[in-house]
């Protein structure tokens, strides 16, 4: 017996499932897979058992189905929880850049109408810039700087938004390096599975990526020792010469950690207990 | 396939991706699509009325429109759902697309839906590009053509460009059931492309 999307044929003969386009969809599915090259739907025979009644019939027939089938994985594949936090970081990583551009431009623009004016020697706060800069100025550069304000609003909110949300799809990555650093993981991964089949070592050069090419390209320079994990305050703060200890450690224990997250779904709190430790040794000085 | 004035042009409803259109032709970019490219080359690759196509690697969907309009139908496969959501708002439109969302490196996903066609052209930039098309193979009907376009910095961003060619078209003769034609570099219009051309014995 050879079955195909219109129905099975049988010694010859062919039976049409009949249905409409969701009952066929939903047969091709449950359909077990075949690669024989002379196993495949031939339109004719469809139409001689009355599957449908010519060849445009059976293209449209089929469209429809394919149309179901591919709606319906497109909705599983947006239904994980990590969808749309990858979203929510990548705009939260751009937001950042905007601003940080603009305010350069418009601190530029502000110093041309106050000649007077000078960032140098004063550690201003950008956001204090900002607020001074918009006091201080009509027009539109008093709205660019009115502008940046409200963005930089908009990401202290989604920072948090992104942070809890971390928190929730991976509690144990997130417990090791904080929402936002395991947040900009899975962004570089494509997504909580793909992380969870990374392993340490991939993990600990993830966002690396101009450094780990032009390694292992040319081999003139040395391999990377961190990528976005440089972020967590254990690998930067750690002294430079244990630094690529803390990230190979912390990179390991994240890896086991994102399967925990992928498989588990919920923290498992002795074993952060456990890799905590062995992260804080990995940081200690001989 | 038809030219006007050497561009290349294809004929249907137009607007799929901005492109510019003489009277009630789209013009078909080739430094937008590789396939232009290709039949910009002279290698003799045509499109014909009353083929069947199964492309893989159909991504938003603008080349694939294109083959559409000279063909009889494209089985356009696509796994990624971003891409796929434009492909289907083509595929709306054109009554002759019937996408597919699967992962062209395993046709048994489909296998029960593609029927024989003339025309497997291969697009998908993976590692493993040679092994994909050889795979997809089993749709071709014999004395077909097998289109792979290489994309040799997706294979290996550490050797030359030529060495991923003549390994891909040597994988492609050992692999069995195709012999390699032709073969094209897509310079000027895509730098590290090739294009190799084969028949289904």
């Amino acid at each position: 017996m050879q079955s195909y999307w219109f129905g099975d044929v049988v010694d010859g003969t062919c039976h049409p499932c009949g249905g409409d386009a969701a009952a066929i969809a939903e047969r091709v599915l449950s359909l077990d897979a075949g690669t024989d090259p002379s196993a495949l739907p031939d339109w004719q025979v469809a139409v001689s058992c009355g599957a449908c009644r010519d060849r445009m019939d059976y293209i449209r027939r089929l469209r429809d189905v394919c149309f179901l089938l591919a709606e319906r994985t497109i909705q599983e594949k947006y239904s994980g929880r990590d969808v749309e936090l990858l979203q929510m970081t990548r705009t939260l990583d751009e937001l950042d850049t905007v601003i940080n551009l603009l305010t350069g431009l418009a601190a530029e623009w502000y110093q041309t109408r106050h000649p007077a004016f000078s960032r140098k020697f004063r550690r201003i706060q950008a956001r204090t810039l900002v607020r001074t800069m918009s006091r201080h100025s009509g027009g539109a550069l008093g709205r660019v700087t009115g502008d940046i304000g409200r963005l930089s609003e908009t990401r202290t909110a989604l920072a948090r938004e992104v942070s809890e949300r971390a928190d929730e799809v991976m509690p144990n990555c997130s417990a090791l390096v904080g929402g936002l650093v395991a947040a900009r993981l899975i962004l570089h991964a494509g997504g909580l599975e793909p992380l969870a089949r990374l392993p340490g070592s991939a993990i600990q050069v993830l966002g690396a990526r101009a450094a780990l090419f032009s390694h292992l390209s040319a081999r003139s320079t040395p391999c990377p020792k961190h990528g976005i994990i440089f972020q967590h305050r254990r690998v930067h703060n750690a002294p430079l010469q244990v630094r690529g200890r803390v990230a190979r450690v912390l990179a390991a224990k994240l890896a086991i950690a994102a399967r925990l997250d992928l498989y588990r779904c919920a923290a498992a709190p002795e074993f952060i207990e456990r890799a905590q430790a062995r992260i804080d040794a990995a940081g200690a000085v001989p | 396939m038809i030219r006007i004035d050497g561009v290349l042009v294809s004929r249907g409803q137009g607007g799929v991706y901005g492109e510019r259109m003489l009277g009630d032709l789209r013009v078909w970019d080739p430094y937008r699509s590789k396939l232009a490219a290709l039949c910009y080359q002279d290698t003799g690759v045509e499109l014909a009325p009353g083929m069947r196509v199964l492309y893989l690697g159909a991504a938003h969907g603008t080349t694939v429109s294109h083959v559409a309009d000279y063909t009889d139908v494209v089985y356009a496969v696509e796994i990624a759902p971003r891409p796929m959501q434009d492909l289907l708002e083509v595929a709306r439109r054109r009554t002759n697309i019937v996408p597919i969302m699967a992962d062209a490196a395993r046709p048994e996903q489909y296998a029960r839906l593609v029927e024989p066609v003339d025309m497997v052209y291969q697009d998908v930039a993976q590692p493993d590009q040679v092994a994909i098309a050889l795979a997809n193979c089993i749709f071709l009907k014999p004395g077909g053509t097998l289109i792979l376009m290489l994309k040799t910095r997706s294979v290996d961003t550490r050797r030359e460009p030529a060495a991923v060619f003549s390994d891909a078209v040597a994988r492609l003769a050992a692999g069995g059931g195709v012999l390699v034609r032709d073969s094209a570099w897509l310079a000027p219009y895509h730098h590290d492309h090739a294009a190799i051309i084969c028949t289904a014995t």
